[in-house]
């Protein structure tokens, strides 16, 4: 009889815990169990928007910088407040970095927040402009054209040709509650490359999409047909952007990593690529380590204590023109709490439906 | 707005199931343990199936196990992975206890896995305790897991390893079919990656035994279980003998 009424209530506890997981919002089946795209498709639809803007990714900079550098962050997961992306892009502009990458789980899937993460981009890349570019006159165009320049890599046209260059890849919270939708719509891509002159050397720069914790079939043939083609350019450093870590930087981390021969399979492409620095996000913790030839770097935008204060932790990478290897540097987010009426002033969601 | 109602009428089912299936364990011998007669077991298998990296791929494992007595045994295996270049072997040590009415088998195991596409090999180690009734069984663990490749070695912290295993009939009945969910299979330990699947067995008589298995094994746990990195399909036969 004890036994009988410890199973019913053990059954009944399964069920209500069941129940409960499956109403909330939050924590539904659907939104922490499934993303609603595959990564095939996602890669598809990126392959379709790198064929045309191939070219216009590339970077070409002046014979006199010698050097530039980049800024990565991870794992901003954006709500109602965008400033921790703010701030990444304000600290970047503030030091001249050349542009900005994001490892992904940009903002959590709710359109309010997609909407606060691109109003937020928005204001960055009007001081960007304002920053970078200036009017493009020569014997064909005049000030009255509406030609811009960007002084630091000579790219040119029309003010809405340029935008933020802001290089995200797609993580596995930006794919749940159709977030693919909502990112796509802003970023067009979580697949592509390009490369980045200076002197005579070319840089390459390799965004995977790996938010299903895997590459996936269709992008794995797309990297062993060489898709992501460099036109031959003879590259001198590599690197790599992507959501899902290779590896676990302690006992107590969950997050789940690539199956074993994908695991391999990855790190032997970076060997391949001769890669000078692979970026990893996901586990929200700091973990920096060589293996082989390979740098491989993990920042994170969302609770993790920067070793020199601050509370989150984006990295900048320096790149020379000469030959020394490229400098990597952590650079700490202090994540300033805006109230609910300063943000309502600036236009931003402090409300879901 | 169907799509969800269909899943939770699905999670309903299956725990439902499963606490039926516990209620109704009944008390029986133990079948991983020595039968009092046959101390040699030997089984062999085929695994096909479909993969991210090299699409089809084929395979066999074997094994060995002997019992030394009710408590004792060791297991030797192979495992030879054709098309993905992975070549295998492990030996494991285990132990059994029958505590009231369960079956607590504690085993400590070695396994090398030669990655040969990638020049790779792998040590793991593993240290797990499985406890087993009439009709499941679950295992709680540790792995040890160290690669060597590209010129360095990794040593992975310890991963927590998991399984759940419930079936249908009795372990004691001539046929069974069971749901299996477990982040590890024979010759391989993962972290967070959850594989989950179908499996059967069929007696034809004290000695002869058929076996197979539909496992699914996901890229990812949580939101990343929407994209399979494999699906294979094994079946084998045991020998039993004195």
């Amino acid at each position: 009889m004890k036994k009988s009424i410890s199973y019913i209530l053990m059954a009944t506890a399964l069920l209500a815990a069941s129940g409960l997981f499956s109403s909330c919002e939050k924590v539904s089946p659907q939104g922490v169990l499934m993303g609603n795209t595959s990564v095939d498709d996602r890669v598809k639809q990126s392959l379709v928007f790198y064929t045309f803007f191939d070219d216009k990714m590339d970077k070409e900079l002046p014979d006199t910088m010698t050097q530039y550098s980049f800024l990565v962050g991870s794992d901003s997961h954006i709500t109602f407040d965008p400033g921790r992306l703010e701030e990444m892009i304000d600290i970047g502009i503030a030091h001249d970095d050349l542009f900005f990458c994001h490892l992904g789980d940009l903002a959590d899937t709710k359109p309010e927040y997609y909407a606060n993460t691109s109003l937020g981009l928005g204001g960055c890349k009007i001081e960007w402009m304002d920053k970078y570019l200036e009017p493009f006159i020569d014997e064909s165009h005049t000030a009255e054209m509406g030609y811009f320049i960007d002084r630091r890599t000579g790219f040119w046209g029309k003010g809405e040709e340029f935008t933020l260059p802001f290089y995200p890849v797609v993580g596995n919270h930006d794919i749940t509650h159709n977030g693919w939708a909502l990112f796509c719509d802003q970023f067009n891509t979580s697949f592509y490359e390009f490369t980045v002159k200076i002197g005579d050397n070319y840089d390459r720069f390799i965004f995977l999409d790996s938010a299903n914790g895997t590459l996936g079939k269709y992008q794995i043939e797309a990297l062993e047909n060489n898709i992501l083609g460099h036109d031959g350019k003879q590259i001198r450093h590599t690197f790599t952007f992507t959501h899902t870590n290779i590896f676990r930087p302690s006992l107590n981390e969950f997050a789940s990593t690539y199956c074993r021969e994908e695991l391999y399979y990855i790190l032997d492409k970076l060997a391949d690529w001769r890669t000078a620095i692979a970026f990893w996000g996901h586990v929200h913790a700091w973990d920096d380590r060589k293996f082989g030839e390979v740098h491989i770097t993990m920042p994170s935008m969302n609770f993790v204590d920067h070793p020199n204060g601050g509370d989150d932790l984006i990295v900048r990478v320096t790149v020379y023109k000469d030959d020394r290897e490229p400098k990597v540097e952590p650079v700490g987010l202090y994540c300033k709490e805006r109230s609910k009426e300063e943000l309502e002033k600036w236009g931003y969601y402090v409300t879901t439906k | 707005m169907n799509h969800q109602s269909t899943f939770q009428r699905l999670t309903f089912l299956l725990l439902l199931v499963f606490s039926v299936g516990t209620a109704m364990a009944q008390y029986y011998n133990g079948e991983h343990t020595f039968d009092g007669e046959n101390k040699n077991e030997t089984s062999v298998s085929v695994t096909i199936g479909k993969n991210i990296i090299t699409g089809p791929c084929i395979g066999n494992t074997v094994h060995y196990k002997h019992y030394f007595n009710d408590h004792w045994s060791v297991d030797g295996g192979a495992n030879l992975q054709y098309t993905k270049g992975l070549y295998g072997f492990k030996a494991k040590g285990e132990y059994h206890l029958k505590i009231k009415k369960f079956h607590m088998f504690a085993s400590g195991e070695y396994m090398f896995n030669h990655y040969h596409s990638y020049n790779t090999n792998e040590n793991v180690g593993n240290l797990s305790v499985r406890f087993e009734r009439g009709y499941w069984d679950i295992t709680l663990g540790g792995s040890f897991i160290g690669y060597n490749m590209m010129g360095d070695h990794y040593t992975e912290p310890i991963t927590l390893t998991f399984g759940a295993h419930a079936m249908l009939r009795p372990r004691t009945n001539k046929w069974n079919v069971g749901l299996l969910f477990r982040n590890y299979d024979d010759f391989y330990y993962e972290n967070w990656n959850i594989n989950w699947g179908l499996d059967f067995y069929y007696k034809f008589n004290p000695r002869w035994k058929m076996f197979g298995e539909f496992n699914i094994r996901p890229a990812g746990s949580m939101s990343q279980l929407a994209s399979k990195y494999e699906t294979t399909g094994k079946i084998g036969l045991i020998y039993r003998w004195k």
